[in-house]
């Protein structure tokens, strides 16, 4: 027989058998569904994590610390000695650490560092202030520009290399500056505050003025700075960035000179917490990860983008495999109604495989044709899941995103290869739990199929 | 040309063995018409299953057109089946839930027929048995008779060299039976198919050109008749 006669065949045979056949598809879409689903959710996971990942990191830098120990989780149960060098660092869950500080000649060792292209270091300075004239004054953070992902502006242009005594300004600023359009604030003057280290001396004499209540008002020991707007930042959509979107942005030399401002005569001077270092041609991570091992060999700790991606994507892979167990359960249980369906089919039509056979059909086309029946079940089962988890999927989204606050961020990505692949192998399973009864259809004698009254 | 000779046949093993048949040997000619005639149990059955290569003898050789056909590999007999045998049963087994015309098409697709030709030949088929206006009926619709004439379509549709008939009109009351009876010696005629024909009415195997009568699985007569048949 024929591939096509033997298809219309099995077809037909479906359709005489509707109900079972509808019943068995799906007992299949049922784990289709849920496997879909996974699928769906890790994609859209893995998506959202790499977005996070992409617009809050370098892509070609690598995070490096002092401390090779810094980007490890911290183990220790014992007290750590006071080391008054050292920088001391909280975490969020609690739980104090020092951890050693990057200076100026740690940085000039990681510039001499084969690939590598440029350090920077790590400075996030909390202003006093900032404000212009006629406006109040607003707390603020600064940060050195990084150009490696454009932003989107609202107004004005960030050039390549950005001028001292520049800005760029988040969207918020605008009109709490009092300025009337984010076209409005470019090219013009805001000014910056930062706090001096009040000098020992100073404080000597504000003891002795006010007593230990003197200390609570420190003098008014700030250092204000001029700078011009170039551009005004757009509002990042939620969750995209880590930071809360109201970060100014200065050169770099500005935002060393301001901390410099800053931190002298603490002990904090010229010491940073990390370094960004730029890697030569870094989009190649294989660059990336011969600097990253360079630094770690000089003693440093050194961590890529390339490191906290793998970290997600370990966690969505571990999560999806346990989600995913659920789901092939369900299918697994589904092939013995396969079976099962299969069984029944080959007995309701014995004396029809006796007659076919009796006409000189090959055994390997009796068994093709229960096959093929196993086979569109499956292709049912895995069809009708798909479409179900698709459609709930995409009602779904909205809410989910909604629920989770992320946005209009989809956290369920259908992947059109990845459920044709699901359904292939349903099928492939199908065909396999479709084997045994197929056999039996083909090893029937006809002479005794055919005295079945 | 049909040549059985000394073939025996055992059901079973030891204790439990049944021969139910014993050193049968005979031939027919292609385009005669044979009757297969004995009592119940006589083995009428297993040499129908036998000739059409359904079953295999424990010994003996049956050759068809000078082939023994116990000597080519299953897949071959099946082929050879598809191309030059085709059968009627005593009870029909059409299918019920198919139309005429997918019951009439089932051998043209296991034969491989060239698709153009299909519908043709479904439809000659059944113009042939009469039953041209219920090519899209339910088998399951049809009447005792209609469905044996369906059978018969089925069975003519590939135009086999033999045809093997195992008591068409068991099942059918007389006045239908005979109209079966007819159509059968109808094809014998009109397309030269060999009709092997098992019965137990001794009236009918009369008008056979070759009678072979069974008596607990040896042939106890068997005759070449000739100009015996029915003129209509
Ligand atoms: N598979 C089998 N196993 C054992 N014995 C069998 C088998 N098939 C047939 N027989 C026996 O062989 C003998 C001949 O059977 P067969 O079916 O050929 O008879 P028959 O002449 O066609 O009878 P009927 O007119 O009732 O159809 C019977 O005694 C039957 O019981
Ligand atoms: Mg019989």
């Amino acid at each position: 027989m024929r591939l096509f006669d033997i298809l219309r065949r099995s077809l037909r045979n479906l359709r005489t058998a509707q109900m079972r056949t509808i019943l068995t598809a799906l007992a299949m879409s049922v784990g289709t569904f849920a496997l879909t689903l996974t699928l769906a959710a890790s994609n859209g996971a893995r998506q959202y994590g790499n977005t996070i990942i992409t617009n809050n990191f370098d892509p070609t830098a690598l995070i490096v610390s002092k401390d090779k120990n810094f980007f490890k989780q911290n183990t220790a149960n014992q007290p750590q000695e006071y080391n008054p060098s050292f920088g001391t660092v909280t975490s969020a869950i609690g739980g104090s650490r020092q951890i050693q500080m990057l200076d100026d000649n740690d940085l000039a060792r990681l510039r001499d560092l084969p690939g590598v292209k440029s350090v920077r270091p790590a400075i996030s300075l909390g202003l006093r202030y900032i404000t212009r004239d006629g406006a109040r004054k607003y707390v603020a953070t600064a940060q050195a520009y990084n150009a490696y992902r454009t932003p989107d502006l609202l107004a004005g242009a960030i050039p390549a290399s950005i001028p001292t005594h520049s800005i760029i300004l988040p969207e918020a600023y605008v009109h709490a500056l009092g300025f009337t359009s984010a076209g409005a604030a470019i090219n013009q003057t805001v000014r910056l505050a930062v706090n001096k280290q009040a000098s020992a001396s100073a404080l000597t004499q504000l003891l002795a003025k006010n007593g230990a209540n003197g200390l609570s008002s420190p003098p008014a020991n700030s250092v204000e700075e001029r700078f011009k707007v170039i551009a005004v930042l757009k509002k990042p959509s939620s969750l995209l960035v880590a930071s809360n979107g109201l970060t100014l942005y200065v050169s770099e030399p500005d935002i060393i000179a301001l901390n410099d401002i800053a931190t002298k005569g603490s002990s904090d001077y010229h010491t940073y917490l990390t370094a960004y270092v730029e890697v030569a041609n870094g989009t190649n991570s294989a660059n990336l990860t011969t600097v990253q091992n360079e630094i770690q060999k000089a003693g440093y700790g050194a961590e890529s983008v390339l490191n906290a991606e793998q970290a997600i994507t370990q966690v969505i892979t571990v999560l999806q495999g346990i989600v995913s167990i659920f789901g092939a359960v369900a299918v697994i249980a589904s092939l013995f109604g396969v079976i099962n369906t299969m069984y029944i089919s080959v007995l309701q039509r014995t004396r029809e495989i006796g007659l076919m056979k009796a006409l000189g059909m090959h055994k390997k086309d009796v068994a093709r044709l229960f096959e093929i029946e196993a086979a569109l079940i499956g292709f049912f089962g895995g069809i009708i899941g798909s479409i179900l988890a698709f459609v709930a999927g995409t009602i779904a989204n909205p809410f989910i995103a909604k629920a989770l606050g992320i946005g209009n961020t989809k956290l369920l990505q259908f992947n059109a290869a990845q459920i044709l692949g699901l359904i292939i192998a349903l099928i492939i399973l199908a065909i396999l739990a479709g084997f045994l009864p197929a056999r039996k259809a083909a090893k029937l004698d006809p002479i005794v199929a055919l005295r079945t009254e | 040309m049909i040549t059985a000779q000394h073939i025996s046949k055992t059901y079973g093993k030891g204790d439990t063995a049944f021969q139910a048949l014993h050193d049968v040997s005979f031939s027919i000619t292609s385009g005669q018409t044979a009757s297969i005639i004995g009592k119940s149990g006589s083995g009428k059955s297993t040499l129908l299953h036998l000739l059409s290569g359904l079953d295999r003898p424990t010994s003996g050789t049956i050759t068809i057109d000078g082939t023994n056909i116990f000597t080519m590999p299953a897949k071959d007999i099946d082929d050879f089946r598809a191309r030059t045998m085709s059968f009627v049963f005593q009870s029909f087994f059409v299918e019920a839930s198919q139309t005429c015309y997918q019951n009439v098409m089932l051998p043209l697709e296991i034969a491989r027929a060239p698709l153009t030709q299909r519908k043709k030949l479904v439809r000659e088929a059944l113009s042939a048995v009469d039953l041209a206006d219920k090519i899209n009926e339910q088998a399951g619709n049809l009447s005792g008779g209609q469905k044996q004439r369906l059978a018969i379509a089925r069975a003519i549709v590939n135009k086999p060299k033999i045809l093997f008939a195992d008591e068409p009109t068991g099942n059918l009351d007389s006045a239908t039976g005979d109209l079966i009876i007819q159509l059968l010696f109808d094809m014998n005629r009109t397309m030269g198919s060999t009709v092997v024909l098992v019965t137990h009415d001794q009236e009918l195997a009369g008008r056979c050109d070759v009678q072979i009568t069974l008596k607990d699985g040896s042939i106890q007569t068997s005759n070449q008749v000739k100009h015996s048949k029915v003129k209509q």
